[in-house]
């Protein structure tokens, strides 16, 4: 883009910035914005969070399917298009629900935040959430108090700043607690390494918060999504198969020292009030995310919070779409928790499944193993050659033969 | 990648350095794995089990070149409900085996503890029948990637005697250490033989 035409559209954003002027006296920062000097604090905060972003970029975790990543600009772009060419948004493979985002622009989106929203407007709350923290220098203003606190004597040496929402089994923890119980499943490293120096205010959250809501509405969304993210949030915390988990009071980020309390989910609930109902984008958002379904309940399942996912995969039964991949991971929960009665609640889910079109073909082969426990050999060999016919070329195809023969052998006898 | 895996051989000779006093070889030759099973090692080895701190006490672990160019996972018979890898936190557990898994979910049982142990996108191929000891047994292959990026391969087996399960896993960077290995690695897997079998 031309130079004049940056301007322009500079300009045009601005004017159509939702929260141009924060609360706590912050001005937005125009768009196309770098901080003027390298060697400010700001500009030491843009190159660390550039390294952070190179860092981003050759992780495992980073999910590179380019569909669904500009799919998820895109609703950044609505949500923020004075920022749209500034911000750039990487969805990372990690099953919790989480967005941050660095100072320089750099956003991740976590696929457990995708996996948990059940449409486009809940997606679009977070990004705006964030993009308010962006817009505002949070990061910029929490490391300048922090600084301040220290009396100056703590060096800038983050790697990532954050505007940080976190939730799923670990809303209530703080980062290093995630760091310490997740290695395995996310390089957090990086994370609690930077809890320890950046906490944004609770009144930096709630600026985040009502900002993501005017950005909500201000892009048609329905703003009734705004509170029922946070909501969502504290139920699905209060099903966890782990005490400590439900005892702890819901948090909205791992950078946020403070508990998710009623007067956010208070305040956006008072600011939806008496406005209309807005565009939910579910079909949009679920067409999006269909092609990844069953990948991101796989991963969460990696978590080995049952009563957490189970609440994920009802809430999203509810809305009635995908009703064959849901009920088969809804399976899938009881197979894996194997608890007392687990085994006929996950075969009267896998049944559920097989009714459905969009069954993966696994299915199949979970009842073919259920009904050959309950010695039903008629309807396990009737669900293995199911299987084997829906995937001739399965990998396990030898093993399924065996049980065939197994089945027909203990008929004969 | 080529400074990606000079940075991983820099790590590895740091980690042998700090490791000095616990790591211990395990040379050619016969290598007993618990009272159960022994397998032969073609060449020498280091047993790197006590730096592997996210290995359940039933687990052995062994390496060439340092474990993060080539680890090999030889577990002793795995209990019913006991684990590959360890849990250190009570709400993050780590995946436990069951008796009566059936040989696919003792996979899944593999793919989920490499899961746990550090890798992403980890995903098993190429099921075969194989034989452990002279027991009926399934092989696989894996394919991972570390928190960096780094592509990861690895091949494993598991047979279940007695309600225990028996894994052999091999993971190691896709990039010339995997295959340099696996032909090793494949005779360890062939020679492993149960006590009294």
């Amino acid at each position: 883009m031309r130079p004049f035409r940056k301007l322009a559209a500079a300009a045009i954003g601005l004017a159509l910035l939702p929260t141009s002027v924060s609360a706590l006296g912050g001005q937005a920062r125009p768009p196309h914005l770098r901080p003027p000097d390298p060697g400010s604090d700001e500009g030491g905060l843009w190159d660390a969070s550039d390294k952070a972003e190179q860092k981003a970029r050759a992780s495992g975790d980073l999910d590179a399917d380019p569909v669904l990543n500009a799919y998820v600009k895109s609703v950044e772009c609505k949500v923020a298009s004075e920022y749209c060419e500034d911000v750039r948004l990487y969805v990372m493979d990690r099953p919790f629900f989480n967005a941050e985002t660095a100072p320089n622009g750099y956003i991740e989106v976590w696929t457990g935040t995708l996996l948990r929203a059940r449409n486009e407007a809940e997606l679009a709350f977070v990004l705006g959430h964030e993009t308010t923290h962006f817009a505002l220098n949070h990061s910029i203003q929490a490391e300048r108090d922090l600084k301040n606190r220290a009396n100056g004597a703590m060096a800038i040496g983050l790697i990532l700043s954050a505007g940080a929402m976190v939730g799923g089994a670990y809303a209530g923890m703080s980062a290093s607690q995630i760091s310490s119980m997740d290695a395995d499943l996310v390089n957090i490293s990086y994370l609690g390494a930077v809890a320890g120096f950046f906490h944004f205010s609770r009144e930096q959250e709630m600026e985040a918060d009502r900002g993501g809501f005017d950005r909500l509405t201000a892009a048609g969304y329905d703003p009734a999504a705004a509170a029922d993210v946070w909501r969502r949030l504290i139920d699905e915390q209060a099903h966890s198969d782990f005490e400590k988990v439900r005892r702890t009071p819901a948090r909205a980020g791992i950078f946020d020292d403070h508990p998710l309390e009623g007067e956010r989910l208070a305040t956006l609930s008072e600011l939806a009030k008496g406005k209309g109902p807005g565009d939910l984008g579910r079909e949009r958002y679920r067409a999006a995310i269909r092609p990844h379904l069953a990948a991101l309940l796989r991963d969460d399942l990696r978590r080995r919070d049952y009563g957490e996912t189970l609440f994920t995969i009802d809430r999203l039964l509810a809305d009635g779409d995908d009703a064959g991949v849901l009920n088969y991971f809804r399976g899938e929960c009881f197979r894996l928790r194997r608890g007392d009665g687990d085994a006929a609640l996950a075969l009267a889910a896998y049944e559920a499944a097989a009714t459905a079109a969009d069954a993966p073909v696994e299915t199949w082969e979970q009842l073919g193993a259920l009904y050959q426990q309950q010695h039903q050999a008629a309807k396990a060999r009737a669900a293995y050659q199911t299987y084997l016919d829906r995937a001739p070329n399965a990998q396990d195809r030898w093993l399924i033969d065996g049980a065939l023969k197994k089945l027909a052998q203990s008929e004969g006898t | 990648m080529r400074k990606l895996v000079l940075g991983l051989v820099l790590a590895a000779g740091a980690l042998t350095l700090w490791g000095c006093t616990t790591v211990s070889d395990a040379p050619t030759g016969a290598y007993q794995v618990g009272t159960a099973y022994q397998v032969t090692l073609g060449r020498e080895w280091a047993d790197v089990s006590r730096i592997m701190l996210d290995r359940s006490k039933s687990v052995h672990v062994l390496s060439i070149d340092g474990p993060l160019l080539n680890r090999l996972y030889l577990s002793e018979g795995i209990a019913s409900g006991d684990s590959m890898v360890t849990s250190h936190v009570k709400e993050k557990p780590t995946p436990t085996y069951k008796a009566d898994f059936s040989a696919q979910e003792t996979v899944e049982f593999v793919a989920d503890s490499v899961s746990a142990l550090d890798y992403d996108k980890v995903e098993t191929s190429n099921l075969r029948p194989a034989k452990f000891g002279g027991i009926d047994a399934v092989r696989f292959d894996l394919a991972a990637k570390t928190k960096d990026g780094l592509d990861i391969s690895g091949s494993a087996i598991t047979a279940q005697r007695q309600g225990q399960l028996f894994v052999i896993l091999y993971l190691a960077p896709t990039e010339h250490y995997y295959g340099d290995g696996l032909p090793e690695v494949e005779a360890i897997m062939s020679s492993a033989s149960f006590r009294g079998a």
